[in-house]
């Protein structure tokens, strides 16, 4: 077994000391924590608009539609009017209004018919219509504009009225086995994405780092004096290992600065005042947090040994690309079943996804990010990708010592399967 | 016991023979040639013998032991491949270290051979350099040191001379002289015939994977050599100068600046000489007529029977 911890210390040595290593654990911190602060930094939240009311319908109905667009915002993301009534009919005013809008000095304006309490159809004309939130907010003052005038209409006093149109907020937990887990959609969906991206990067990146290890060897004959010296099964393990230990030192590192992080974050939340939810979708519970990192380990044995079969079978870089994409479908798969698998996380397609051992170690821990996922369903998870991995570390090997030490062309697959078939 | 040992060893491939029921004995403490045009069937020999690829039949023995048996004889062996390669990334010294700690050095000591090595080699100063950063032929030294860094016993070199330069060939040279000297064995391929003869104690040619011929290269040479000797005169008078024309002395044929004559037994060489001294000749130098390697190789292998190399796919 000597032998076997050399090559993993040659390995791992080589990741560590490289160039890309270095970046990629200082770098992608901090484009993370720069993607979450800088919209707060750069304070590209709401923006001021000005908007002129033209009211043609009750007298009421301008006012309080003003007022409630011109309200001050519960949160600096959402957007600021300044709202002007402006009297006179419509037809009057409107070629006026459209040349203030063609020179810039308004925004936009916002009609409301004479016959809007039946109709409900409030006009907006404006430069640009096309964002979802002025959209929003025109809608919702328009309702509650509208809302109080009809009530006050059916003879509810203006008091009253106030109080029965008080919006209303959700909040919204998930249930779980320890109970009641605040953090909103949002949360959940930057959770799953963000593991499962964080898990198909790192086993790409280093399962492509085993097949060109090999590859390497393979092409400038190390191998053949490796071979002379030790045994297959020890060289592909140790390689595997080492390589799988430098991205175990990655996200080690990346998990330190998380947690320093969230430490940290209800300064840095003052500070940048940050939503709660993002804090919320960073905070990871160290169960799941092992059992992600179980998922991520075993994923990357599994592809990796996949890989190093890869790079013994194939002759050049240009030939391992392309059948590295091929090796790579079933791990994309789960990528493709996003919105399934979150909308249903216990559904049909997020289980199936979540049992194959090729798909699992992505699907899996975008279950378990959106809802608690049975621990039976873990389990079997689990040992379903132990077996897979078994399996083809097994094939691995048998290919890996015929594939590393033939040259020249790159062999059928009937070629393969006699290497398996014969080698001892 | 021989430090290596083939019997009837067999390896065929798809569409030809690449070794035909070679047998052949390396004494302990020599530097043996295995000598054939390309294609003959060296290299496939000496990766059998590293059980990097397997036989089809006969026996081998590395130090006494089968190593396709016991694979951690082959710790024992310094092996340098056909084509040569390096961890690029890597530097110098690093790669040393790592190759001997491969075959069962302490860290340390693989330390200090590996900056012995470089130092006798003349790159003290490029220990930390990158491999690729290396030129080629100082590439080629570092992967030779890796190949004796661990002081085998048997060193195993496939084409070691190929890609050299006349001054590297030179210390390649002494190195293997050095190790043999060191009562290291030394068993290597070439299809360079000067340089086997320069080196070799004992040689094996093979062609189209077969064994054409064996043993050492001093019984070699003198079984394959003719009844030519040539002479060189100290002093010549025209008695002498006469009895060479004349045929007295038979087969005489005079070269640039000496003569070459024919003389079919010992008893011939006696009666020459005696005929010569008696007639106050003057001899600076009387020597039997050799035949070069090179010669014996044509001679044996023919010109013609160089083989391209084909492809080594194996058989299903």
């Amino acid at each position: 077994m000597h032998d076997a911890i050399l090559i993993v210390r040659r390995e791992f040595r080589e990741r560590v000391a490289s160039r890309s290593f270095l970046i990629g654990t200082v770098i992608f911190p901090l484009i993370m924590i720069g993607l979450i602060l800088l919209p707060k930094l750069v304070g590209s939240g709401g923006t001021e608009r000005t908007i002129i009311v033209i009211n043609d319908g009750p007298a009421g109905v301008g006012a309080a539609f003003a007022a409630a667009l011109g309200a001050t915002p519960t949160s600096a993301d959402e957007n600021t009017y300044d709202v002007k009534v402006v009297p006179g009919a419509y037809t009057a005013v409107r070629e006026s209004l459209n040349s203030q809008v063609e020179r810039k000095e308004i925004d936009g304006y916002v009609v409301l018919p004479a016959e809007v309490l039946t109709s409900g159809t409030i006009m907006f004309r404006a430069r640009n219509v096309g964002s979802f939130a002025v959209m929003r907010d025109l809608r919702s003052a328009g309702t509650r504009a509208v809302q109080s005038e009809r009530l006050k209409t059916a003879g509810i006093s203006a008091q009253a009225v106030a109080a029965l149109i008080a919006p209303v907020n959700v909040d919204e937990a998930k249930i779980t086995s320890r109970g009641e887990e605040r953090g909103g959609a949002l949360s959940t969906f930057l959770a799953a994405y963000v593991v499962a991206f964080l898990i198909y990067v790192m086993t790409t990146l280093y399962g492509v780092a085993v097949m060109r290890s090999v590859l390497e060897e393979k092409t400038n004959r190390i191998a053949e004096v490796l071979m002379s010296t030790i045994r297959a099964s020890h060289l592909v393990f140790g390689k595997i290992i080492g390589v799988g230990s430098a991205a175990v030192t990655q996200v080690i590192i990346w998990a330190a600065i998380l947690t320093l992080f969230v430490t940290q974050s209800h300064r840095l939340g003052d500070r940048f005042a940050l939503p709660d939810s993002i804090m919320q979708a960073l905070r990871v519970e160290p169960l799941t947090g092992v059992l992600l990192f179980l998922f991520f380990l075993l994923g990357f044995f599994l592809y990796a040994s996949v890989f190093a079969t890869v790079g013994a079978s194939v002759t050049s870089e240009q030939e391992a690309q392309s059948v590295q994409f091929i090796a790579l479908l079933p791990l994309i798969s789960p990528l493709l079943f996003l919105e399934s698998i979150l909308n249903a996380p216990l559904g049909r397609t997020a289980t199936t996804l979540g049992l194959i051992p090729f798909t699992a170690p992505i699907a899996m821990p975008m279950r378990m990010a959106s809802s608690p996922v049975p621990p039976i369903e873990i389990a079997v998870s689990l040992v379903l990708l132990a077996c897979a991995i078994a399996v083809v570390a097994w094939i691995a090997g048998k290919i890996y010592r015929v594939g590393i030490l033939s040259t020249g062309k790159r062999p059928t697959l009937a070629e393969l399967g006699r290497w398996v078939v014969r080698s001892s | 016991m021989s430090a290596l040992e083939l019997r009837e060893v067999t390896k065929r491939y798809v569409g030809h023979l690449a070794v035909d029921r070679l047998s052949l004995a390396v004494p302990p403490g020599t530097i043996y040639g295995i000598l054939g045009p390309n294609g003959a069937g060296k290299s496939t020999t000496l990766r059998m013998t590293m059980n990097i690829i397997a036989r089809d039949s006969g026996s081998i023995a590395v130090l006494g032991t089968d190593p396709a048996i016991d694979g951690t004889v082959l710790r024992r062996v310094g092996y340098l491949p056909e084509e040569r390669g390096l961890y690029k990334k890597m530097t110098a010294l690093d790669v040393i270290v790592f190759f001997g700690e491969l075959r069962g050095m302490p860290h340390g000591r693989a330390r200090e051979e590996g900056v012995r090595w470089l130092e006798k080699m003349g790159l003290a100063d490029w220990q930390r350099a990158r491999v690729d950063t290396l030129s080629k032929g100082m590439q080629q030294k570092v992967q030779f040191i890796t190949t004796v860094v661990h002081g085998p016993e048997l060193l195993i070199l496939d084409e070691p001379g190929s890609g050299l330069d006349p001054v590297n060939q030179e210390v390649l040279r002494d190195t293997i002289v050095s190790a043999r000297d060191q009562g290291r064995t030394v068993v290597f391929s070439t299809h360079n015939m000067d340089q086997a003869e320069q080196l070799c104690d004992f040689v094996c040619i093979i062609a189209n994977g077969q064994k054409v011929l064996d043993g050492r290269l001093a019984d070699i040479k003198r079984s394959h050599a003719g009844h030519k000797y040539r002479i060189e005169f100290e002093t010549i008078n025209p008695g002498v100068l006469a009895m060479m024309d004349s045929g007295t002395i038979p087969g005489a044929r005079r070269l640039a600046d000496a003569w070459e004559v024919e003389l079919g037994s010992p008893a011939d060489v006696g009666r020459a000489l005696a005929t010569l001294s008696a007639n106050g000749a003057g001899l600076a130098n009387f020597q039997h007529v050799k035949p070069s390697l090179h010669q014996i190789f044509v001679e044996r292998v023919g010109r013609a029977q160089v083989a391209e190399r084909r492809p080594e796919v194996e058989r299903a």
